[in-house]
């Protein structure tokens, strides 16, 4: 019993990173209908910047926001230089597009830092707490926990409350009717490729003090993981992104406690295998049918 | 508001439209006076969305070109709605993902969004389903969103594209009463002749793109070779 609750807190907690991913990738589909593989990609290089960051100054904060500003400017630059250019008339232009785009940031990286791997501290202890004898949670966790809950209230708050996220959503529903109405799509779509890399950083700099260390390739395979979130969410929905990503954060849990660390990440991708033949629009999609 | 600019004049000078072979528009001009309702009819296939298109920035002019107030202007779409320039769509594309609302509410800016996009609803009868989704009302019910969706801008030139369409007799009566009471300039692309012959100023008359006709509705009732468009008896 102790070691299931220890087991689903770990995984409720790596849930949330895999849910702020996955979030991120729901923003990009939702605006622009692309699934932007160079999510993780992007994600590191704000990492690395906030790496540069606190070792010049020796704080964990300054290196904190300079890995969500960066995010932001990378989401403005990405979707303004490259993916403003892609031929859309088949889905698969832009994700070649995106999987270019990361051998481009990885190699990048590489030059720049070496493929050594770097460590992260984090910025609380990652010691669990007891409760009646049973380690639970620790203060990084609850600072995972604040965070991405901050995130979810945020964006829910932009898009359901505020002029410029009702802007957004119609951009993405109907571009000609919107611009017809002022909105100024392009610019909106901008805005949802700089959300999303801001949220896929803040991902980042969560994810990678719990990992082996910074490397150009670091988020990989968080990436499928938090793909495997958004596809159990159904894409198109943030609220089945969160979702999607605590269960993809339990499954690796309990797969790692209960049957043996290294068959986790193949269980991810079984879960992908069948939530895409069973339910292809994901669990909270009202779309009978995938596109892409 | 009483910060509005005056009502613009609208001028559309010897436009053609070509798609490959077809010519959609064949050199019309118009002038739209500020204040005025002018109709746009002809049969199917005459061009009159195509010239709305034009106007919207979606098809730009092979040659040909607009002004507004006089001055040479290249219409964007998503500066339609600063300059004071509201369309609405034949096929009534709300936004499903909404509510009545929130959908009339993209079309505002400002801290009083809210408040003005329930006055639009209320101007067109449809405030009590503000909060339902457009998806799920009837197609009348979905007009008068779209209606209210364009007026709630405060536009003063209103380009309504067929906004007849599937309506039953009481609903274009008072559609028709509307569009006498905005105020603005209207620019009306429409089938239903009774409608069109009581409420506009002027009617420019479209046959495959050529400008047959225009006139007041007196002038174009009797107008011969607009019954022979209609009728598709040889001129």
């Amino acid at each position: 019993m102790n070691e299931f609750i220890y087991l689903t807190f770990d995984g409720l907690s790596r849930g949330a990173v895999y849910a702020a991913f996955a979030l991120a990738l729901v923003l990009i589909w939702r605006a622009a209908r692309i699934v932007n593989f160079a999510q993780g990609a992007m994600a590191v290089a704000a990492v690395y910047v906030a790496y540069s960051v606190t070792n010049a100054t020796g704080s964990y904060w300054l290196g904190f926001v300079a890995a969500i500003v960066t995010g932001l400017v990378l989401g403005v630059t990405v979707e303004r230089v490259v993916m403003r250019f892609v031929d859309h008339s088949s889905p698969l232009n832009g994700v070649v597009v995106a999987l270019g785009l990361v051998l481009v940031i990885q190699g990048v990286l590489g030059i720049f830092y070496g493929n050594e791997f770097l460590p992260v501290a984090a910025p609380f202890s990652r010691d669990a707490f007891e409760l009646g004898g049973v380690a639970v949670l620790s203060r990084y966790d609850l600072f995972v926990f604040v965070a991405v809950g901050a995130v979810v209230a945020a964006l829910t708050l932009l898009f359901t409350r505020t002029p410029v996220g009702l802007r957004m959503r119609a951009a993405a529903f109907a571009p000609d009717v919107s611009r017809l109405l002022g909105v100024s799509v392009g610019g909106m779509l901008t805005l949802g490729w700089a959300l999303a890399a801001a949220v896929g950083s803040l991902a980042g700099m969560l994810v990678v003090p719990t990992e082996l260390g910074l490397h150009p390739t670091a988020m990989d395979v968080v990436f499928i993981s938090a793909f495997t979130a958004a596809v159990v969410g159904g894409l198109d929905s943030p609220i089945g992104a969160v979702v999607g990503g605590l269960i993809v954060g339990l499954l690796l849990s309990y797969v790692s406690g209960y049957v043996e660390p290294t068959v986790a990440p193949m269980a991810v991708l079984l879960l992908l295998v069948v939530v895409l033949l069973g339910k292809p629009g994901g669990l909270f999609s009202s779309s009978k049918a995938r596109v892409a | 508001m009483s910060t509005d600019p005056p009502l613009k004049e609208l001028a559309l000078h010897n436009i053609t439209v070509r798609f490959g072979g077809l010519t959609a528009l064949d050199d019309v001009s118009l002038r739209v006076a500020p204040g005025r309702i002018v109709g746009v009819i002809g049969p199917n296939g005459a061009g009159k969305t195509t010239l709305f298109n034009v106007i919207c920035g979606f098809v730009p002019p092979t040659s040909g070109h607009l002004t507004l107030d006089g001055q040479p202007w290249r219409p964007r779409p998503h500066q339609l709605n600063g300059l004071g320039i509201a369309r609405t769509l034949q096929g009534v594309g709300q936004f499903g993902g909404m509510s009545v609302l929130e959908n009339v509410m993209v079309g505002t800016r400002g801290r009083r969004a809210e408040a003005e996009a329930m006055a639009a609803l209320t101007r067109c009868g449809v405030d009590r389903y503000a909060g339902a989704r457009p998806g799920a009302l009837p197609y009348a019910t979905r007009k008068r969103v779209e209606l209210a969706r364009a007026l709630v801008a405060k536009p003063r030139i209103l380009m309504l594209d067929e906004p007849a369409g599937g309506l039953d007799a009481d609903e274009i009566q008072w559609l028709a009463s509307l569009i006498k009471e905005t105020g603005t300039t209207v620019l009306l692309v429409e089938h239903h002749m009774d409608l069109v012959m009581s409420v506009c100023d002027e009617i420019l008359v479209l046959d495959f793109g050529k400008p047959i006709a225009l006139g007041t509705p007196e002038e174009i009732s009797k107008n011969p070779r607009v019954t022979d468009a209609y009728l598709g008896a040889a001129a």
